[in-house]
């Protein structure tokens, strides 16, 4: 294994050995390279520079594997780290992202949504200060809070406009429901309706043009992707 | 005020007052009857020796006497005449001769003639006693002192009582006021503990009386009871806990199979049993999720917070959904409503009440969500038109996995009313249903503090 390889590692720390096998068979089907350790040896190779993400369950072998992440992040080790958990309340959540993880996904989860977290969590640093997003002819100023379409001013409502703004910022990656409801919404609960299928089939009709298939897709099973190439 | 008599104490108090009182008349119905007897006997036996003297006096001697008597009987009591062979008066205030045997004993007459014009009747004794020279001699005395003295006593039996009486029922009165207010402390407690307040305990008095040592004892059910309660629901939540990984695991490998396979018809198989395996999935979260809001430490997030706000948002949120169905949908929201609460959970819980109000309204109906200040009472109101709860449903809706026969068709955990529940009651509100004919209204109002 070349450094640089080793520096795209996803380091995955779960000792529920069938789940661990799970993720990393599908991790791999996405094209990561993915090594399974205990809390000390994820902790190393982050502090070293190994992993490129680092998947943590919150309880392994009966240890508490937030306070590793805090030490970490007091020794300013930036490594993303996407927490798993049994504990599906609001405060484990909060408790998780404040001890210095990035997102928090509780369990039972479906692969699909955490190769989608997973996704978002490993480009999350880029473009995070531009201030115009584009996919294809659709562009969005986001200090003037305007959106075009082939040079055509579409009008978006506030929330319209958060949800734009997350699928642009997340180009050509899967994108689940639950990111939505969490990131665009701040809704830390599901929600059994479709209501989030019906905020993007609105979103569609304002800025999809005629004979031109639709800049979102569904992704059957999994959630919606902007595909500017599409 | 029928309550107040069902009371058992205010029974005892009664029985009580009822016991006092025979007591205290037969006491002095006795010491009466005694005077009386006493009272009675002795004037049998003045008259009876009165008459043996007489016998040898003369008429004129007699004639004498008698005035003397009877001029000094200021309280006309006495009675006396001589009543000739033929038994008509000669002289005295007696006008007819009493019935009674000649033979100068006492005997007593209930209703006795009196003479000197008066057509009065009174008990008296009469003594008649025949003399030698055949006429009739007869003394009396009158009763009247005793009537008088039988009022007396019966005055002062009714001073006496009245003020007792009063005296009982108040000390009953008092004493069924306490153990009422007791009970009915009690009662509200058990109400409040049926309604689902587990971990509500029956009030002790530091006094160790009866009430107080049931209450103890309730109390030591309850806590069993409750252990019992955390028990099952600790097995199901295990379950739901061990159930998670395994759901992963297979639904990935499903979804890899999937994947993989070119065989339509097990490619449909696989999709059948993904979806299935996605409703256990949400079920679980949503059974962890009802045991984390109902078990968990409670929430560190408490904070001021507006429901109006809260209620805006979702309001927001959710009327895309429903234009999508055709449904009107309405917003009644007055100033801010603030309360200390948890943003995110409310947040939840009322957006599975509006969630379950527009998938239960059909097309072109109508759901109006309102927050208000009621009575100085927060009030959040989730009102559909749809297809409402049958009568018989409307106690189970809020159990767990209730689904209602007409819910069945409709996709979903069949948690979210409890979720909505735990976590009202976790806020100290109450959820609540109501008939909106058509259609259901779901409040939730804050407890009164």
């Amino acid at each position: 294994m070349t450094t640089s390889n080793r520096a795209h590692t996803i380091v995955l720390v779960e000792d529920e050995s069938e789940l661990a096998n799970e993720i990393r068979i599908e991790l791999e089907r996405l094209g990561h390279l993915v090594r399974t350790a205990s809390i000390t040896e994820a902790a190393d190779a982050a502090r070293v520079g190994d992993a490129a993400l680092l998947i943590m369950d919150r309880m392994v072998f009966g240890e508490d594997s937030l306070s590793t992440l805090e030490i970490l992040r007091k020794e300013s080790v930036k490594v993303p780290v996407l927490v798993i958990s049994a504990l599906s309340s609001i405060d484990e959540r909060v408790r998780g992202l404040r001890a210095g993880g990035d997102d928090y996904l509780a369990k039972p989860f479906a692969m699909v949504e955490l190769a989608a977290r997973v996704e978002a969590l490993l480009r999350r640093l880029e473009d995070v200060r531009t201030t115009k997003l584009r996919a294809g002819d659709l562009e969005m100023d986001l200090i003037e809070q305007t959106v075009y379409r082939g040079g055509i001013r579409i009008d978006l409502l506030p929330r319209e406009f958060k949800l734009l703004e997350y699928f642009l910022r997340h180009q050509g990656r899967v994108i689940t429901r639950a990111m939505l409801l969490q990131d665009v919404w701040q809704y830390n609960f599901s929600i059994e309706t479709n209501v989030v299928d019906v905020h993007i089939s609105n979103l569609r009709k304002k800025i999809d043009v005629r004979g031109v298939p639709s800049l979102i897709v569904n992704i059957r099973g999994a959630g919606f992707m902007l595909n500017a190439n599409a | 005020m029928p309550e107040f008599f069902r009371s058992a104490a205010v029974r005892l108090a009664l029985a009580f007052v009822l016991v006092t009182t025979v007591a205290t008349t037969a006491v002095f119905g006795l010491v009466y009857l005694q005077i009386r007897e006493a009272n009675e006997k002795r004037n049998r036996l003045i008259l009876e020796d009165e008459a043996a003297k007489s016998a040898d006096r003369s008429i004129d001697e007699l004639r004498n006497a008698f005035e003397v008597r009877l001029t000094h009987d200021l309280r006309r009591i006495d009675y006396a005449a001589l009543f000739g062979p033929d038994h008509k008066v000669m002289f005295g205030n007696i006008d007819v001769l009493p019935a009674i045997a000649l033979d100068g004993k006492a005997h007593f007459m209930a209703a006795s003639p009196v003479g000197g014009g008066d057509d009065r009747l009174e008990p008296a004794i009469f003594v008649a006693r025949l003399r030698p020279d055949g006429n009739v001699m007869v003394l009396g005395r009158s009763l009247l002192e005793s009537l008088a003295f039988r009022r007396i006593v019966q005055n002062a039996l009714a001073a006496g009582l009245a003020p007792m009486l009063l005296l009982a029922l108040a000390i009953g009165a008092f004493f069924a006021r306490r153990a009422s207010q007791r009970l009915t402390a009690i009662h509200d407690t058990i109400a409040q503990i049926m309604k689902g307040d587990t971990h509500l305990r029956l009030p002790l008095r530091s006094g160790n009386d009866a009430i107080d040592k049931i209450s103890q004892d309730v109390n030591l059910m309850l806590d069993e009871i409750v252990r019992l309660l955390v028990q099952i629901k600790g097995v199901g939540d295990n379950i739901a806990h061990d159930l998670r990984s395994p759901l992963a695991v297979v639904h990935a490998q499903l979804e890899r199979g999937l994947e993989k396979s070119n065989d339509e018809q097990l490619r449909a198989v696989v999709k059948q049993a993904l979806a299935h395996i996605d409703r256990a999935m949400v079920t679980v979260a949503a059974l962890l999720r009802l045991a984390d809001i109902e078990y968990g430490p409670k929430s560190s997030k408490f904070a001021a917070i507006d429901l109006s706000a809260i209620c805006t948002d979702l309001f927001e949120f959710f009327e895309p959904l429903a234009t999508s169905k055709s449904i009107r949908m309405t917003l009644e929201v007055q100033s801010p409503v603030q309360i200390l609460g948890d943003a995110d959970l409310m947040r939840e819980a009322v957006s599975n009440l509006i969630g379950n109000a527009i998938k239960f309204t059909p097309e072109n109906g109508a759901v109006n969500v309102s927050v208000a200040q009621e009575d100085g009472r927060p009030v959040i109101r989730v009102r559909d038109n749809g297809i409402g709860v049958e009568p018989a449903e409307r106690d189970k809706i809020f159990q767990r996995f209730y689904r209602t026969e007409s819910g069945h068709r409709v996709p979903g955990s069949g948690l979210g009313l409890s979720i909505a529940a735990a976590i009202a009651n976790l806020h100290d509100f109450d959820l609540r249903f109501e008939d909106n004919d058509p259609g259901a209204v779901f409040e939730m109002v804050g407890r009164r503090k």
